[in-house]
C-alpha cells in the first residue's frame, strides 16, 4: 500500500512538471511569434533556448525526495536485466552460492538452536547441573550424588535457590490400553517443576506429600506421549493408567517444550528417594539446581565442595572427602561435547563458502574483464567511480541475495528432514541433544541475510580493486593485448586460496576417515554378526522380588532356546554400549585389603548375567572360566572380571580364587557376602567405542543378584540371541514365545548387536560424512574454478602462444609452460594449506580416535591428491593450447 | 565549487526579487530578470526550474496553478511567502555589503 501511494504521488509530480515546462515553451514561442517569426521557427528557437528538456527534468527528478530509492530500484532493474542476458553465468553463480549458503544456514541453525539458544525453562541461565570430580577415583566425572548430599545442600547451601533430584529415564510397562508398551519414565523430586520454573499445560505438578513412600501413585505425561498414546484427549487428566501393573493417576500434561532430562521421556513420576533419616550414600541420583540471584558459579562450586567434604567425618569411606564440585550450567551439561563437533562443522562449511566465493569471484572477474571496454566507455561518458561501484555491487548483491534465498529454502528442507526423522526412528543423529528444538528462526534468517550481503561485498568488490586506468583500457582494443603477468595476479591468488582451503578440509576429513576406520576395526570384545537383542521388563506388581524376576527370565530363556533358528540365548542386565551408560556401578573391596590411606575403593560397573552369556556374545574367556548355567542354578557366589578390572584390582597377581565384594564391608546390611573370582574375560566397551581406557567391569550370576550387596535389579534384562537364520525373521516367533510366557510383557529395543555398534560409531560417522561432503564440495568447486581460470588465461594468451609456436616453439614446451605456472600456484597453495592444517588440526583432536592430529600419512596423501588434481585441471587447457596451429592461434586475435 | 555556489545563491535572490511585487510564472520570472537587467542576465532555464523547486522546498515561495490573464490557459504561479520576504531582505543586505566591498577593492576612492 505504501509503495502504491508513493508511485501515485510520483506520477502526479511528474505530470505537473511536464505541464509547467510545456507552458513555458508555449509562452516562449508566442513571444517570438509576436516578434514576427514564423510559427515553426519560433517553436524551434524556444526549444533551443530552453536547452534539453530531458536534462532539466532529470535534474529536477534528482532533487526530489525518494530519488535515491528510485535510482536504486532502477539500477537493480538494470542489473537484473544484465544478469538475465547471461543465464549460464547467473545460474552457475546462484547455484554455487545457494549450496554454500544452505550448508551454512542449516549448520548454523543447529549450532544456534542447540548450543547457543537458552533452554526452554524460566531464567534457564541460572540452572546448574550438579556434577562432581573425584580425582583419585577411576571415574573422570560423576553425574550423580547421594541422597544424603541432597539434604545437606537443601539445608545448608546458600548459593542455591532450589534443588531437585531425578533419575534418567527408566522403563515401565504401560498396560490396559491396547498393546503393552515400554515407556520411558523419569523419577524426580517434587521440586523439579519449581526449580525449572515450568508449570503443566494441563492439570498440576505433584506435591511433596505425593512423593512420600506409600503415597498413591501419580504421573505427569509428556506432550509427545499424550499426543501419541492418548490422541490429545483432554479428559486424560484425573484418569488412572496402569504402569507396571500399578494403577497410576494422571495429574497433568507438560507443555511440548518440556523435555527434561531429554526429549525421549514419556512421563514423570514422583520418587520416594529418601527422607532425611533414610538418606544413603550411594552416588545414584542426578541433580539440577538453581543459582541464587547474585551467586557466581565459582562461589557455588566452592560451597558445594565444602559442604560435601563436611560430611566425611560423620560418614567416612564414601568419598565425601575427595569430591570436588564441578557444577556447570545445565545448558553445557545438556549439550555436552557435541558442541565441539558442531562448531567444527560450522567452521568447515564456512570454509566451503569461502571456496564458493573464490569461484564466484573468478566468474565475476571474467565477466568484468569482458566488459572492461564497456566500463571504460561509461567512464568516458562521465560515469563517476560511484556509478561503477554501484554497477558491480548491484549485480553481486542481486546474485548473492538470490543465492541466499535459494539457500534458505534448501536449508529449510534440510532442517525439516533432520528434525522429522530425528526423534521417531533411530538414525544416527537421533542422539543429538535438543534436536527437536532446531528450526529456522529469525536469527537464522538474519544470519543468512547478513552472510549473503557479506558474500556480495566480497566478490563484488574484487573486480573494482583491479581497474586499469581509463586511457589504457580504451587503448587495449583487443589486438595483441599481451596482458601483463600482474593482471593474472588476482586469479593466481584466488587459485592458491582455493587450493589451501580445500587442503585444510581434505586433511580434516582424511583424519576423521582414518579415525572412523580405526574405530570400526577395533575389537569390541564380542561378535556382532548374526545376533538379535531386545529388552524385556517385568511389571513389578507381578514380579515383586528378585527371585521371582530371575525365575521369569530363566523361563523366557528356556522357551526361546527351543525356537528353531536359535543357536544360543542368554541375558544380561546391561549390554556393552547400550545407551552408552554405566547401568549400575559401585565400589569394589578385596578380601584382606583395605584401600590404602588417602585412596578410595575403585568404582566398577556391575552386571548380572545368565549362564552362557560370554559364549553367546563370543566374548573370549582369558583365564579361568565363564559363568555357566550350573553356576546360576547352584547360586554359586562367583564373579567374573573383565581384564581391565583384573589389571586394576590384582596387578601382577593371579586373580582366580581371590575374594571380592561390593560396597563398604563395615556399612553393609546383613552378613557380607564374599564372591570368588572364577575367571577373567576380554574387555567390552561401556560408554562408547572411543573411550580412553576400558572401564572395569564385574559379572555375577543372576540368582546371586538376590543376595549380593548392591546387586543389579533384575526387573529388566537385555537378551542376546545368536541365530542361524537372518535375525529379522526371528522377531515375530520371539514375540509369540514371550507372549506364551506372560501376555503382559513388552519387547523393547529390538535390534542386532551390529545396530548397537553402528549407533555407537554414529556420532563419528556423522562428523566424518559431513566433513567429507564439505571437503569434496570444496575440492570440486576448487577444481572447477582452477580449470576455468586456467582456460581463461590460456584463451587470453592465445595470441602469444601463436607467436611462440610460429617462431618454432615446441607444442610440448608451451604446454609445460602453462602447467608450470599452474603447478607453482598449486605448490604455493598446498604449502599454505599444509601449514594451516598442521597448526589447526589440534582443534579437532578431541574428535579423533587412534590417529595423531598430524598423521603424516593423511597429510602427505591429501597434499599429493590435491597436487595431482590441480595439475590435471591445468594440463587440460594447456594441452588444448599446445594443439593449436600457429595460424589459428594468430587468427583468433 | 565556490563560483557555482555564488551564482546559485545569486539566482535565488534574483528570483525572490522578481516575485516581490506579485506572483509570476516561470517564463515571466525569466523574462523579468532578463528585461530588468537590460539583457545582461540571461537566465539559463535549466537552472531556473531547479532553483524554483529549491526555493519552494525551503518554504520561501509557494506555487499554484492559476489562469493566465487574457490567455485561455493556466500557468503555475509562484508567490513569495513571509519567510521568503525575510530571506530576500537578508540576501539583499548581504549582497549590498558584498557589492560595496568589491567596489572598494576594485575602485579605491581617489
Amino acid at each position: 500500500m505504501r509503495d502504491l501511494r508513493f508511485w501515485r504521488w510520483r506520477k502526479a509530480e511528474e505530470d505537473d512538471l511536464d505541464r509547467e515546462l510545456e507552458v513555458h515553451l508555449v509562452l516562449a514561442a508566442n513571444e517570438r511569434l509576436e516578434a514576427g517569426l514564423p510559427l515553426r521557427d519560433a517553436q524551434f528557437a524556444a526549444h533551443r533556448e530552453f536547452g534539453s528538456v530531458a536534462l532539466t527534468k532529470e535534474e529536477l527528478r534528482d532533487m526530489r525526495t525518494g530519488a535515491a530509492l528510485e535510482r536504486m530500484w532502477q539500477e537493480t532493474r538494470f542489473a537484473a536485466r544484465r544478469l538475465l542476458r547471461s543465464p549460464a553465468f547467473t545460474l552457475a553463480t546462484v547455484l554455487t552460492l545457494a549450496l554454500a549458503i544452505a550448508a551454512n544456514a542449516s549448520i548454523f541453525a543447529v549450532v544456534y538452536r542447540v548450543v547457543l539458544h537458552p533452554l526452554p525453562y524460566g531464567h534457564s541461565d541460572r540452572l546448574v547441573a550438579l556434577e562432581f570430580g573425584m580425582p583419585i577415583r577411576n571415574v573422570p566425572k560423576i553425574y550423580y550424588m547421594p541422597s544424603r548430599l541432597y539434604y545437606q545442600y537443601l539445608d545448608r547451601a546458600h548459593t542455591l535457590d532450589g534443588l531437585a533430584l531425578y533419575m534418567g529415564a527408566t522403563e515401565l510397562t504401560l498396560t490396559g490400553q491396547g498393546t503393552p508398551e515400554r515407556i520411558r519414565v523419569s523419577r524426580t523430586t517434587s521440586s523439579l517443576a519449581s526449580v525449572l520454573r515450568m508449570v503443566p499445560a494441563q492439570g498440576r505438578w505433584f506435591t511433596e506429600a505425593e512423593t512420600a513412600q506409600g503415597a498413591s501413585p501419580v504421573a505427569l505425561l509428556s506432550h509427545g506421549f499424550w499426543v501419541r498414546r492418548f490422541g490429545r484427549d483432554r479428559n486424560v487428566v484425573g484418569r488412572s493408567i496402569s504402569l507396571d501393573g500399578v494403577p497410576t493417576v494422571v495429574l497433568g500434561v507438560m507443555p511440548a517444550s518440556f523435555a527434561f532430562p531429554d526429549s525421549r521421556v514419556d512421563a514423570w513420576v514422583p520418587a520416594p528417594f529418601a527422607t532425611r533419616t533414610t538418606a544413603t550414600d550411594g552416588w545414584v541420583f542426578a541433580a539440577v539446581g538453581r543459582l541464587r540471584d547474585g551467586a557466581m558459579m565459582a562461589e557455588a562450586r566452592n560451597e558445594l565442595t565444602r559442604l560435601a567434604n563436611d560430611l566425611d567425618p560423620s560418614y567416612p569411606n564414601n568419598g565425601y572427602k575427595f569430591v570436588a564440585s564441578t557444577a556447570t550450567t545445565l545448558l553445557d551439561a545438556t549439550v555436552g561435547d557435541i558442541s565441539v563437533t558442531l562448531w567444527i562443522l560450522l567452521a568447515s562449511v564456512g570454509l566451503v563458502l569461502l571456496v564458493a566465493c573464490a569461484n564466484v569471484t573468478n566468474l565475476f572477474l571474467v565477466r568484468s574483464e569482458v566488459r572492461q571496454r564497456e566500463i571504460a566507455m561509461r567512464r568516458a561518458l562521465g560515469a563517476g567511480n560511484r556509478a561503477i561501484v554501484h554497477y558491480f555491487l548491484t549485480e553481486s548483491t542481486l546474485l548473492s541475495l538470490a543465492g541466499g534465498a535459494a539457500g534458505l529454502a534448501l536449508a529449510w528442507v534440510a532442517v525439516h528432514i533432520l528434525v522429522a526423522v530425528g526423534p521417531a526412528g533411530g538414525p544416527w543423529w537421533a542422539n543429538l541433544p535438543r534436536l527437536e528444538e532446531v528450526r529456522l528462526d529469525g536469527v537464522v534468517w538474519a544470519f543468512t541475510f547478513g552472510l549473503s550481503l557479506v558474500t556480495a561485498l566480497a566478490f563484488g568488490s574484487i573486480p573494482l580493486l583491479r581497474f586499469t586506468p581509463l586511457a589504457q583500457s580504451l587503448h587495449g582494443s583487443g589486438h595483441w593485448s599481451t596482458q601483463s603477468r600482474s593482471r593474472y595476479g588476482t586469479r593466481y591468488l584466488l587459485m592458491g586460496a582455493q587450493i589451501a582451503l580445500a587442503l585444510v578440509l581434505l586433511t580434516a576429513s582424511g583424519l576423521m576417515l582414518r579415525s572412523f576406520q580405526k574405530l570400526r576395526a577395533m575389537d569390541p570384545g564380542f561378535d556382532a554378526t548374526s545376533t538379535l537383542t531386545f529388552r524385556i521388563g517385568l511389571p513389578r506388581i507381578d514380579y515383586p522380588d528378585q527371585g521371582r524376576m530371575a525365575a521369569a527370565h530363566r523361563a523366557i530363556i528356556d522357551r526361546l532356546s527351543a525356537l528353531p533358528g536359535v543357536k544360543a540365548v542368554s541375558a544380561s542386565t546391561c549390554l556393552p554400549l547400550s545407551e552408552q551408560q554405566l547401568c549400575q556401578g559401585g565400589p569394589l573391596f578385596i578380601e584382606g585389603q583395605l584401600p590404602p590411606p588417602g585412596t578410595i575403593a575403585p568404582f566398577i560397573a556391575i552386571r548380572a548375567v545368565d549362564g552362557g552369556f560370554f559364549a553367546t556374545m563370543r566374548t573370549r574367556v582369558l583365564r579361568g572360566r565363564g559363568i555357566e548355567r550350573g553356576d546360576v542354578e547352584r547360586e554359586e557366589p562367583i564373579v567374573v572380571l573383565n581384564q581391565a578390572l583384573a589389571n586394576l584390582a590384582f596387578p601382577g597377581q593371579d586373580p582366580i580364587g581371590q575374594r571380592v565384594r561390593l560396597g563398604n564391608p563395615s556399612l553393609a546390611r546383613g552378613t557380607p557376602e564374599w564372591l570368588t573370582v572364577a575367571g577373567v574375560v576380554a574387555n567390552t566397551p561401556t560408554f562408547g567405542l572411543a573411550e580412553a581406557a576400558p572401564f572395569p567391569q564385574f559379572y555375577i550370576p543372576i540368582f546371586a543378584s538376590r543376595t549380593v550387596n548392591m546387586g543389579p535389579r533384575l526387573d529388566a534384562m537385555s537378551y542376546v540371541i545368536r541365530t542361524t537364520v537372518a535375525p529379522g525373521t526371528l522377531t515375530e516367533p520371539i514375540r509369540r514365545a514371550i507372549g506364551e510366557v506372560d501376555g503382559n510383557l513388552a519387547l523393547a529395543q529390538v535390534r542386532t548387536l551390529q545396530d548397537i555398534l553402528d549407533r555407537a560409531a554414529a556420532q563419528m560417522a556423522f562428523t566424518m560424512v559431513l566433513l567429507a561432503i564439505a571437503a569434496s564440495v570444496s575440492l570440486m568447486l576448487g577444481v572447477i574454478g582452477i580449470y576455468g581460470a586456467m582456460s581463461y588465461i590460456v584463451s587470453q594468451r592465445t595470441g602469444e602462444i601463436g607467436v611462440r609456436l610460429a617462431l618454432g616453439g615446441e607444442p610440448g614446451s608451451v604446454a609445460r609452460m602453462i602447467v608450470r605456472q599452474g603447478g607453482l600456484v598449486a605448490v604455493a597453495g598446498i604449502t599454505v594449506g599444509f601449514a594451516t592444517a598442521f597448526a589447526g588440526s589440534r582443534l579437532i583432536q578431541s574428535l579423533l580416535y587412534g590417529v595423531s592430529p598430524r598423521d603424516p600419512g593423511v597429510f602427505a596423501g591429501t597434499a599429493l591428491l590435491l597436487l595431482v588434481v590441480v595439475l590435471l585441471a591445468c594440463w587440460l587447457p594447456a594441452r588444448r593450447a599446445a594443439r593449436l596451429s600457429p595460424l589459428d592461434a594468430l587468427r583468433t586475435e | 565549487m565556490n563560483r557555482v555556489e555564488l551564482l546559485q545563491g545569486t539566482l535565488d535572490m534574483l528570483v525572490l526579487r522578481a516575485l516581490l511585487f506579485g506572483p509570476l510564472h516561470g517564463h515571466a520570472i525569466a523574462t523579468h530578470i532578463q528585461r530588468t537587467s537590460e539583457d545582461v542576465l540571461r537566465v539559463d532555464h535549466g537552472s531556473l526550474y531547479p532553483a524554483l523547486y529549491r526555493l519552494k522546498k525551503r518554504g520561501w515561495i509557494t506555487a499554484s496553478w492559476e489562469p493566465m490573464p487574457d490567455r485561455n490557459r493556466e500557468a503555475k504561479y509562484y508567490r513569495l511567502t513571509p519567510a521568503g520576504k525575510k530571506r530576500l531582505a537578508s540576501e539583499h543586505s548581504k549582497w549590498r555589503q558584498l557589492a560595496r566591498a568589491i567596489g572598494l577593492v576594485m575602485e579605491p576612492a581617489q
